[in-house]
This record gives structure tokens, sequence and C-alpha cells, in this order.
């Protein structure tokens, strides 16, 4: 299993090496695209400015999802519980979500000026909707017999919620989690190239204007290792909260 | 012996895509305490419909359900229903789906505990109060629905199909350890089947029920000896009248 994960490194180190050969046949001028080791070197050197940004940029990002979470999931819970709330909210629901959220940024930026507030405001509209879809969806789905059993014990309509409801949807709110972190840390570098003055988005943006194509390049690696560690955490956690699942889900072989 | 449960005029329509469906017409039959009865007949004559109306899950369009003294509005604390696919909760252990009809009672914690051990004993489950559904067979998960309903120490057994989807080793076992169960406990057990031999096996009497719409077409009182074997001249000559009466087909073994 360990040994078969190492795979997942090939692709990798076949980009590094194209990226390797590209400089020695100096397609571009070293300015513009620097050698790995080069790229390295910023880790080394400029590691408070990427360690900062990034930890701006994390932040940022957390903070907005886990306020997506706290408004997307309980909404999500009522609105795939009632049918009439449903039917009040799908047309909204609908439209709202095919915004991108990027197309916020100029009415963000006049409602909340620059900073953390326009930037939290817009990673949280990309959190919330995939939550909310995937919430509704995950209550949906429950299987019918189980809340019949419910309703013939007499049970509560918090008792459903809490021990039926939120259980049976959680798988579904994970996978909803997944890609609202996935779209989320997208509109975080995204906006800070416009409306923060600080996270990776903004150094990378910067970076460009001192032509420091290395500290472009590393910024973009470290954008893509948050964003998988990020998601491999969410994977972690909701694999020990779905472990009753083991077994009921096929798993690719 | 008193009347436990009563049908007076019952009747089911359905309202249906193009034309209202009549699932039900004119069910006019009563049982005693401790009565063991099976609704049989074909799928779609109707027989789960009634069950499920007698739990309190559906509304009846004509007539009235009494049980227990009382016209029926809702589920009834006098009886537990157990279904054919089990209806247990996947998230929880054996041990929680057992307590969860006294939660809903609100039963304390520790007396549900209790209880919940004394019906896992009765049911042969005692060592897997802590596993998840998805780690037993067919047959277990069908017991663990048994010493759920019977925990709230219910007045009848409404069971639909409960066997229907086991192999025929689990399933004459089961059959014996309800017997065993019903002899011990003195409930109503109200047993829907399509399967002729199970309702011989088991039932002090047979509605048996013909479709579009579903009537009760024949009440057929089986006075043979427990155990029963299938192959006396007894139990065959009435498994052929019964064979007439449902209108035998394929589905009908």
């Amino acid at each position: 299993m360990q040994l078969r994960r190492a795979w997942g490194l090939l692709p990798l180190a076949l980009l590094l090496l194209a990226w390797e050969l590209a400089v020695q046949a100096e397609i571009y001028p070293s300015i513009l695209l620097p050698p790995p080791t080069k790229v390295l070197m910023v880790f080394v050197d400029d590691w408070d400015i990427v360690l900062g940004n990034a930890a701006a940029s994390i932040g940022r990002g957390a903070v907005g999802i886990t306020l997506s979470f706290l408004f997307a999931v309980p909404l999500g819970l009522m609105i795939g519980r009632y049918r009439l709330l449903d039917t009040m909210t799908d047309w909204s629901i609908q439209i709202f979500r095919s915004i991108p959220p990027i197309a916020l940024i100029p009415l963000a930026l006049l409602f909340l000026g620059i900073g953390d507030k326009p930037a939290i405001a817009l990673i949280f509209l990309a959190g919330t909707w995939p939550l909310l879809i995937n919430t509704i969806f995950g209550v949906r789905n429950i299987e019918r017999t189980l809340i019949k059993v419910a309703r013939a014990a007499r049970a509560s309509e918090f008792l459903v919620m809490k021990d039926i409801i939120l259980p049976a949807a959680l798988p579904a709110i994970f996978t909803g989690l997944r890609l609202a972190v996935g779209g989320g840390w997208l509109t975080v570098v995204t906006a800070e190239m416009i409306a923060v003055k600080s996270g990776l988005g903004y150094m990378i943006l910067n970076a460009q204007l001192t032509f420091r194509s290395d500290l472009i390049i590393a910024g973009i690696i470290v954008i893509g290792g948050i964003g998988l560690l990020a998601d491999q955490a969410v994977r972690r956690v909701r694999a020990h909260v779905c472990r009753w699942q083991e077994g009921l889900t096929a798993s690719p072989e | 012996m008193s009347k436990f449960l009563e049908c007076i005029g019952v009747g089911k329509i359905y309202p249906g895509k193009t034309e209202p469906v009549e699932a039900l017409r004119g069910i006019d039959f009563s049982c005693g305490a401790g009565d063991f009865v099976c609704l049989l007949g074909r799928s779609g004559c109707g027989k789960s419909t009634l069950l499920q109306m007698v739990a309190g899950l559906e509304r009846p369009t004509a007539g009235q359900i009494v049980v227990a003294n009382r016209e029926l509005d809702g589920p009834s604390t006098a009886t537990s229903i157990v279904f054919q696919d089990h209806g247990l909760f996947p998230w929880m252990t054996v041990q929680k789906n057992v307590e969860f009809n006294m939660k809903a009672r609100g039963t304390p914690a520790a007396e549900r505990a209790a209880i919940a051990r004394r019906f896992l004993d009765m049911t042969s489950l005692s060592g897997f109060a802590d596993r998840y559904p998805h780690e037993l067979s067919g047959g277990m998960r069908q017991r663990v629905g048994i010493a759920r309903a019977l925990t709230t120490d219910p007045k009848a057994l409404l069971m639909d199909e409960p066997f229907g989807a086991l192999d025929a080793q689990t399933r004459g076992k089961l059959q014996d350890e309800l017997l065993q169960i019903w002899e011990q406990q003195r409930t109503t057990v109200l047993f829907v089947t399509h399967s002729i031999d199970e309702a011989l096996l088991l039932a002090d009497r047979i509605l048996v029920f013909t479709p579009r719409p579903g009537r009760i077409a024949a009440d057929i009182k089986v006075d043979l000896p427990r155990p029963r074997a299938p192959q006396s001249a007894a139990f065959t000559a009435l498994a052929r009248e019964l064979r007439g009466l449902v209108g035998a087909d394929r589905e009908i073994d």
C-alpha cells in the first residue's frame, strides 16, 4: 500500500525533469525561468516571506470555510428535511451557486474595502454552495425505512435531526467539505491578488512586479502543496468520523 | 379473549399519477391479544399497506383502526414494527440500535442499556453489542431489528415480511426463534408474508388477501400443533387449499 502510493510521485518527478531540461536548453532566459535549484533556495533565503504569507492565506481560508460550514450545514439539514423550505430556496441556490465568487470581487471591494473582510466574505461564499448542496443531497438520500423506524418509535423531531438525519448526511457533508476546501482555497489565492496586501496570492503577484520568477514558482508550489495537505486532512477526518460506513461503499481496487 | 386490534371498513386509496389507485377495500377483522396472525397474499395485494396503517405510519382513507381500545391516529406505544430491510442505523452499534426505541421514549440511559442487554441475550447477540450493522450477517441484522422492537414491551409485534430477504436455512432458524419469543412474551403478532409455508408454520390464523383492490378473501384457522411438520398430511392439505385461494402463481412458493 505504502509502496504503491509512491507511484503518485512519478508525474511530479517527470515535471521536474522537463523543467530542468527546459532550463538546460535555455528556452527562456534564466531570469524568466529559473532552475529548480534556484527556486529551492527561495525556501532557504526567503523562508520568512513565504511562511508569513502562507500563514495569512491559511488563516483566511480556515476562517472563511469554518463560517460557511457553520452556516451551510444546519441550513442544509433544514432544507433537506422540510419540503416548503426546499421549494422556497431551490431557485435562489441555483442562481447564486452559478456566480463565481471572483465575479463578486468588485462588489466586495466596494462594500468592504481592501483587507481581510472582502477576502473572507468571498471564501465564505465559495465554500457555502458545495456544502449546502451536498448537505441537502445527503438528507434527501436517507433510507426511507430509517425515517419510518423513527416515526414508529415516536421519536422527537430533535432526536430525528441529531441521531438520524445528521449522521446519515455526514458522508455527503464531508464530500461537500472537500469541494468547499478546494474551491475556497482557489478563491483565497485569487482574492488575495486583488483585495488584500498579504498572502500567497499577493506574494506571487508582487513578485511579478520585481521579476522574481523564483518566488512566483515557489509560491505556486506552496499553494499546490497546501491544497494537497488540506484535502488529505479532510479525507482523514472523514474516514474516522464515517468509519461505520466501511464496507458499505465500494473502494477502487 | 378481548379484542386487541380491530379494523372496521378500512380502505386505502392512493392519489396515483394518472388516476387514483385503490390499494385496499372494506377490510374488516379483529384479533385478540396473544394471537399469531399472518397476512398472506401475493405482492401488490395491500397486505403491507394494511400493516403500515396498523403501525400508524399511514392513514386509512376509509374506516377506522382500533388498537388497544383506542382509535389510531399515529403510531401507538402498544405496537412495535419490524421491517423487511430491518431499518438498522448503520452509524450506531448494535447496542445503540437496540436502545433507540427506548431513547425515543425518554428511558434513562442506564435502564436502556440494561434492557437492551437482556434482549440481546434473548436473541443470542450479546457478543455483538459493539459491532456495527455492516459487520453482521442478514439473519443477525434481523435479530437486532426484533430485539429493538421488543425493548418497549409492546402488546403487538407488527412484522413486514421480516424474513423475506434471508436464505432458506437462516429463515427457518429465525422462524423457530420467533415462535419461542412469542411463546415467552405472549405478544400479539401480525406477520405479513407471501410464503404459504411460512404462514402455515407460524400462524394461528391466516388472512388471505387478493389484489386489485386488496381484500380479505378468506380467514383460515390453523389448528395444527407446534412444532409443525410441513410433510404432514394436514399441513399439505391446508397448503393446497391456500394455494387455491391465493391464486397461486410463480411468486408464491
